[in-house]
This record gives structure tokens, C-alpha cells and sequence, in this order.
């Protein structure tokens, strides 16, 4: 069974794009426009955190529901 | 002080020239801090585009350049550097990296477009200072 779990988080990163390749795009997205909201750096940084988190958390989310689609649809 | 000196600037030349150089309206306008770190993750992410492409990314397509084309200056003088090595060999448009190259260098194009609106929304539109909810200033007068 953790064979199976494991395997299926490896697929998911293995058959498609270089993930890792947008997490910088994403970090200087979260940055920039925190930047043109907010004023002092401490905010900036906290809020850009809090984007860049959300949309890694929300991209996983629908990378596994696309996956599930794909895979048992 | 510092409002007075801003509402003297004019909003269109921090927008023209938050087009040649990223972050140039900001820094026009006063906010020098926000105009470096603009500067340096716009370009850097222009940059970062450009070799991840193999120097080819800001030759994608129309629609992919009219993004680019907002990335302003060094947009510009880089796609040169992509021209150059067209030049040198055929393109593999199915490359990965490259394709991953092109969106860096898009997004880094619209995030210059933000980035120049609001330098122009500022000057234009400047805020009062007991409007600004989100700054310390402004939540220390408030409480």
C-alpha cells in the first residue's frame, strides 16, 4: 500500500513539467504585486509569503484532481 | 512633505519611463526602494527567461512578444541577444525549457504593466495619508 502512495506521488511529478522550474515565477509574482499593494517590507514579505504558498498549495490541489481525472476517468 | 514633492511629478513620465526601465516610475516618483526591487526582479526575471530558453525566448511567437514587449527596455535590448542566436542554429520549439523560458519572460512583461500602472495610479490618484489603511502610519492614527 505505501509502495502504491509512493509511486503515485513520483508519477505525479515524474510525467509532467519541471515543477520546480515555476516555484522562482510564482515567488517574484507573489513579490511584485505584493509590493504595488503594500507599503512597509516586513508586510510585503509576510503577504508574498502567504500568496506564494496559497498558489502552491491551490496548483498541488489541481494537479491531483487532474490526475485523478485522468487516471480513473 | 514628501506627498508635496510627489504631486509635482508627472504621472505619465513615471509611466513612460516605467516602460524603459522597470521600476524607473517608482523610482521617479519618490518610492526609490520599490523602484530597485522592481528593477531587479523584473529584469532578473527577463534574464532568468532568457537562459533557461538557451537565449532564444523572446522569439516565440506574436501574442508570446506582444507580452514581452511590455517588459520595456531590457526586453528590448535582449531580444537582440535572441536574435543573434537564431542565428546560430535552428530553434527547437519543442524544447521544454524553452517553452518554460517564454512564460518567464511574458509574465515578466505583464508584471512590468502592473508595475507601470501603478506608479501612474499614484502620482495621478495620490492617497491621502489617513486613507492608508495598510501602512503602519496609517494603522497607528487609526488605533
Amino acid at each position: 500500500m505505501w509502495e502504491t502512495i509512493g509511486n503515485f506521488f513520483v508519477d505525479l511529478f515524474r510525467l509532467t513539467n519541471p515543477l520546480w522550474l515555476y516555484w522562482p515565477l510564482c515567488a517574484v509574482v507573489a513579490l511584485v504585486y505584493k509590493a504595488t499593494k503594500l507599503d512597509t517590507p516586513r508586510r510585503i514579505t509576510l503577504g508574498a509569503l502567504h500568496f506564494f504558498a496559497s498558489v502552491t498549495a491551490g496548483m498541488f490541489v489541481l494537479g491531483v484532481l487532474f490526475y485523478l481525472v485522468s487516471r480513473f476517468l | 512633505m514628501k506627498s508635496a514633492a510627489r504631486t509635482q511629478r508627472n504621472p505619465l513620465t513615471a509611466l513612460i519611463l516605467g516602460w524603459i526601465v522597470p521600476g524607473g516610475g517608482h523610482f521617479y516618483g519618490g518610492e526609490r526602494g520599490k523602484g530597485v526591487l522592481f528593477f531587479v526582479l523584473i529584469t532578473g526575471t527577463i534574464l532568468a527567461g532568457l537562459v533557461l530558453g538557451r537565449g532564444t525566448s523572446l522569439l516565440y511567437g506574436r501574442l508570446w512578444n506582444a507580452a514581452q514587449f511590455c517588459g520595456g527596455g531590457p526586453a528590448i535590448a535582449l531580444s537582440f541577444v535572441s536574435q543573434y542566436y537564431s542565428t546560430r542554429g535552428q530553434i527547437d520549439w519543442a524544447d521544454r525549457l524553452n517553452e518554460v523560458g517564454t512564460l518567464y519572460t511574458a509574465v515578466a512583461g505583464f508584471l512590468n504593466l502592473l508595475v507601470m500602472m501603478d506608479a501612474y495610479v499614484k502620482l495621478a490618484y495620490p492617497r491621502r495619508e489617513e486613507d492608508k489603511g495598510d501602512t503602519d502610519t496609517g494603522k497607528q492614527r487609526a488605533g
